[in-house]
């Protein structure tokens, strides 16, 4: 599905070149369910950002679906990114002007999706997370898990074909992250292509592969 | 979409309560003023405009300067309407209006009072777009004495009956009018206005041939499609044709000789033009107009205004751009492209602004009557409903959200989404420089309109305080004495009984207000001089106007006729070559049988007998009591001598009403227009740096959160709370500071120019600079202090709390 061959991404700092990605290959295949290890600064956030094609690197090649990421212009980027990928924050991220409904719906309003449509699949998800009670409170009035439930239903509703979660559950007590993990597990049954980035062994398990991120390098594939 | 747009733009405009309270509340006095404006100005560019032929009606004026007299009249000769049409292919038709002061109309024995009256040529009513209800429709005016009357006077005289074949009289001409119509009447945004239009079919003045003696508003019917520059090249030679003649004999020098030294001629007017860009003199003007340099000024002002709350609208949104950043960091991660996210913001700015003209449309009910007191207008709130207004009334929002919108809104959306998440945007760099800049333009306008206020008031000041050259206070004018015909006299010996009355002048020409007026040519040696101006008074005016005789005597029985002897003023004495000894000296005015030579017995000191717009022009008085009379009262409040003037004027004249005036007042009103034009002025001063400081208000909140935790951190460390006000004021204070940089040199340069109108006018000091620097500092200081007075009151704690 996706493939990183030799990825430098490096910072100047007075004059001197801190690498934050260094010489990362990385091939992901549809259907796997990819966990992405390593302490503060080894990478994690960096090498997402970049598959979400939201950050750049200066060197290497980057293909989604042999599409050639790194010749293409910001603009075309930006849509491979919205047709194919749907993003899990840490810390959620949710429009906190907007209800749980409203906040699932706006990236369907964003593919100028019709109206009835919306609405069928809005329903949809709210029903499969359990959330259909939930649907016209505000973010802050949810706890902790029940938001990230909801942006990962935010993420889902494109039916995107990856999902990127940087450290989905580092807000979480672990009874709330076993959930979430399971919820990741199904998803992936389903068939839909999941890369994460986390601190937790026991997360990283629910993976299929786990590599492990040190200075930018991967050391364990 | 659009909904959805709509609907979190609502949402953001409601959690930002402060933010929004400026932005709307700006917008909305912004909007206000712009609505005032746009229907003060459509009105005054109305005029004239309801006649249909208004784009092809030219009026012909007369421009003339000779032996540097400086004549512009709205008036022409009386066989120019006729010749233009005869010799000219490009005039289709040609009309002639007189204005007739004076008329008092009776009908069938009772007394209707003082009306309007004009003189028109038969053909009126084909060039002007007057409605005839009733009546003779096709030729109303074909017979001699036969007039046309408003409907309010018909209804006036007649009540429901008939007009039509009733006699009307003018009383103190004892003319008999015949009424053959009624026409609607003359809509306000009309140039004249008149009750009566009577035939000059009967009028002797309308058959005169003279082309050296000016009566008539000339006005012509250009035939279609044809220029005005074309008609008016052929004026000069039409000029010469006629008048050269007629010259010779009356001043004995050919056309093309007096052409040399003088210049004289014919110009058109465009009707359209003449209620804003008169400038004639005002003997010869039919009504007071308006000046388009008003509608430019107040135009400018309603721009102002709007652009400063817009830039309100435009700081606040970037200022506030990190509290945003957030939302479109994750918008553009939920698939949101710049144009969506550039739709969101310019809704959120569109709802800001519909709110706030819903508001302005509110605030302009609610201060209309005030406006129209103000400016002298009766513009109804019904207008701003025309299918007209509503359209450019919402052409003006959208102009607004995208005046106000885009910035914020191509700003906000480019952020990179990843820094936008982060919160690594602190809202500074490259926005806040704009921001500054626009602050600047913000006070460089308030400090501007506050010089301009200052500047307007001292001149205003200066005119009430000036001296003249004669006492305007505790004048008493009635210039209708004539009226007494034979007890004259008697009338005024009465008054003069009145132990509150100081003295009593028989004279109907006045430094102020309305005044007889005559004006005759002037000889030296038999050559033409130019024209001058002449008083007719008697040996009261003098003292009882409190001039000052600077050489020779007064008037005075014991001298006998006087009839052949003048006091002229310093400017005539100048003119005349007289020097520092005028009496006794010699010179030849123009009369009925030819020239008459006249002596010089007193030079008197230039005394302000025009508005202070003009210098003194030579003046010559001579004896010749006539008219009215102008009382010196001893005391300041005249009341009493009012009252006691109306008891003896009835005893006298119990037709009529006493009709008086104030000189005081009327001096006044010389001026009203820059009068309402400073009361109008200092209203949107007050209203622009309300709007500016409101801006600045919300910047100053801003800042004051952002640097919230600073400022903790600045306390524990021992910090006073003056420091930090210093610390959150410096800055802005800095730029008020740089506006005035700006502000001061332009609107000095500007208000110049607009002192220029006046030949007497201030000097625009330094002082009024520092006093516009204090006004606007201080309030400026005074809307940053309280709120940074009040971050830095807080107890530290608390911000260091929130991390």
């Amino acid at each position: 599905m996706l493939k990183l061959n030799h990825l430098y991404k490096w910072v100047k700092s007075g004059g001197k070149r801190i690498f934050l990605l260094n010489d990362l290959s990385l091939n992901v295949k549809q259907g796997e369910f990819l966990s992405i290890m390593g302490p503060s600064g080894s990478g994690k956030s960096t090498l997402l950002n970049i598959i979400a094609m939201l950050d750049e690197f200066q060197e290497g090649e980057y293909y989604f679906e042999d599409e050639a990421i790194h010749q293409l212009k910001p603009k075309k980027r930006t849509e491979i990114f919205n047709e194919n990928i749907g993003f899990i924050f840490q810390a959620y991220h949710l429009l906190d002007d907007l209800t749980v409904y409203e906040n699932i719906e706006t990236p369907l309003l964003y593919k100028n999706v019709k109206s009835s449509e919306r609405k069928a699949l809005v329903a949809d998800i709210l029903d499969r997370f359990n959330i259909v009670g939930k649907k016209d409170l505000f973010p802050h009035q949810l706890s902790g898990g029940q938001q990230q439930l909801v942006g990962i239903a935010r993420a889902l509703i494109i039916k995107p074909k990856l999902i990127l979660a940087d450290e989905p559950t580092g807000n979480l007590n672990s009874k709330q992250s076993d959930e979430i993990m399971q919820l990741f597990n199904e998803l992936n049954q389903e068939g839909v292509t999941i890369i994460q980035a986390t601190h937790s062994e026991s997360n990283a398990e629910y993976g299929s592969r786990t590599i492990h991120l040190l200075d930018g390098s991967a050391t364990k594939l | 979409m659009i909904r959805n747009y709509l609907k979190t733009g609502w949402r953001n405009i409601e959690k930002n309560k402060g933010t929004s309270t400026v932005n709307i509340a700006g917008l909305a006095l912004g909007i206000a003023s712009v609505i005032m404006i746009m229907l003060y100005v459509s009105d005054e560019l109305s005029y004239d405009r309801f006649n249909k032929k208004a784009d092809r009606i030219v009026r012909v004026v007369f421009n003339a300067n000779v032996n540097g007299e400086e004549m512009k009249e709205a008036v022409v000769m009386a066989p120019v309407a006729q010749t233009l049409k005869n010799d000219l292919p490009e005039v289709v038709d040609a009309t002639r209006l007189a204005k007739s002061y004076n008329n008092r109309l009776d009908y069938n024995g009772s007394y209707y009072g003082q009306s309007s009256l004009g003189y028109v040529d038969p053909n009126f009513f084909d060039v002007f777009t007057l409605p005839i209800t009733s009546g003779n429709k096709n030729n109303p005016l074909n017979k001699p004495n036969s007039v046309v009357i408003s409907e309010t006077l018909a209804k006036n005289i007649f009540g429901n009956a008939d007009p039509v074949g009733k006699i009307i009289t003018v009383t103190n001409r004892d003319e008999q009018l015949n009424v053959s119509a009624v026409m609607q009447d003359i809509p306000e945004n009309s140039h004249f206005h008149f009750d009566l239009l009577v035939s000059t079919l009967g009028y002797a003045q309308a058959r005169k041939t003279s082309w050296m003696e000016s009566d008539f508003f000339t006005y012509l019917v250009l035939k279609e499609g044809v220029a005005i520059s074309e008609v008016e090249a052929k004026l000069p030679a039409i000029n010469k044709k006629y008048m050269g003649p007629q010259m010779m004999d009356a001043i004995g020098m050919s056309y093309d000789e007096f052409q040399k030294d003088n210049s004289i001629g014919l110009f058109l007017q465009p009707l359209t033009d003449i209620h804003l860009h008169s400038d004639f003199s005002d003997s010869t003007t039919l009504e007071q107009g308006g000046d388009i340099k008003y509608i430019y000024i107040f135009s400018a002002i309603a721009i102002f205004m709007l652009v400063i709350a817009c830039i309100n609208f435009m700081n606040l949104a970037t200022a506030s751009a990190s509290k945003r950043s957030k939302e479109v960091g994750i918008r553009k991660v939920l698939g949101s492209n710049k144009n969506q996210l550039i739709y969101q913001f310019l809704a959120e700015a569109f709802i800001s602004t519909l709110v706030a003209t819903i508001l302005a449309i509110v605030l302009f009910l609610l201060t209309l009557p005030f406006f129209n007191q103000l400016a002298g207008k009766a513009i109804e709130f019904s207008s701003l409903l025309k299918p007209g207004y509503l359209l450019s009334l919402f052409g003006l929002i959208l102009l607004i959200t995208i005046l106000a919108g885009s910035y914020p809104a191509f700003y906000l959306s480019s952020f990179n989404p990843l820094n936008a998440l982060k919160a690594k945007f602190s809202g500074n760099g490259k926005g806040s420089g704009i921001r500054s800049g626009l602050v600047i333009f913000q006070f460089v306008i308030s400090a501007g309109l506050i010089v301009a206020t200052l500047v307007v008031r001292e001149q205003m000041n200066y005119i009430q305080n000036k001296d003249l050259g004669y006492q305007k206070d505790q004048l008493l004018v009635v210039r209708n004495t004539y009226l007494l015909q034979n007890n004259e006299d008697n009338f005024i010996q009465e008054i003069e009984n009145d132990p509150r009355v100081a003295s009593v002048t028989h004279s109907a020409f006045v430094p102020a207000g309305e005044s007889d007026n005559e004006v005759g040519g002037i000889f030296q040696n038999g050559e033409f001089l130019r024209r001058m101006y002449f008083y007719n008074i008697d040996e009261n005016y003098i003292p009882t106007m409190g001039m000052n005789l600077l050489q020779g005597r007064n008037f005075s029985d014991e001298f006998g006729n006087e009839s052949n002897k003048v006091i002229i003023n310093e400017k005539a004495a100048e003119i005349l070559g007289f020097g520092k000894d005028a009496v006794g000296k010699t010179f030849q005015r123009d009369t009925n049988e030819g020239l008459r030579d006249i002596t010089v017995i007193g030079v008197i000191q230039n005394f302000n007998w025009k508005s202070l717009h003009q210098e003194i022009e030579p003046l010559i008085l001579k004896k010749n009591p006539y008219g009215g009379i102008i009382i010196r009262s001893k005391t300041a409040d005249m009341s009493g001598v009012i009252e006691n003037l109306d008891l003896i004027w009835n005893q006298f004249h119990p037709k009529e009403a006493l009709d008086y005036s104030v000189l005081d007042d009327a001096y006044n009103y010389t001026y009203i227009k820059e009068r309402k034009m400073g009361t109008i002025l200092t209203h949107f001063a007050v209203l622009t740096i309300i709007v500016a400081c409101l801006g600045l208000f919300g910047l100053v909140t801003f800042t004051s959160e952002q640097r919230f935790k600073e400022i903790g951190i600045r306390k524990v460390l021992g910090s006073s709370a003056t420091q930090i006000v210093a610390l959150l004021s410096k800055d802005f204070i800095k730029l008020v500071g740089i506006s005035f940089v700006i502000a001061f040199p332009l609107s000095y340069y500007l208000m110049n120019k607009w002192l220029q109108d006046f030949a007497y006018r201030i000097d625009i000091q330094w002082q009024l600079f520092l006093l516009a620097a204090v006004i606007t500092m201080g309030i400026a200081f005074l809307t940053i202090g309280i709120k940074s007075f009040k971050a830095a009151c807080a107890n530290p704690i608390k911000s260091l709390k929130t991390e």
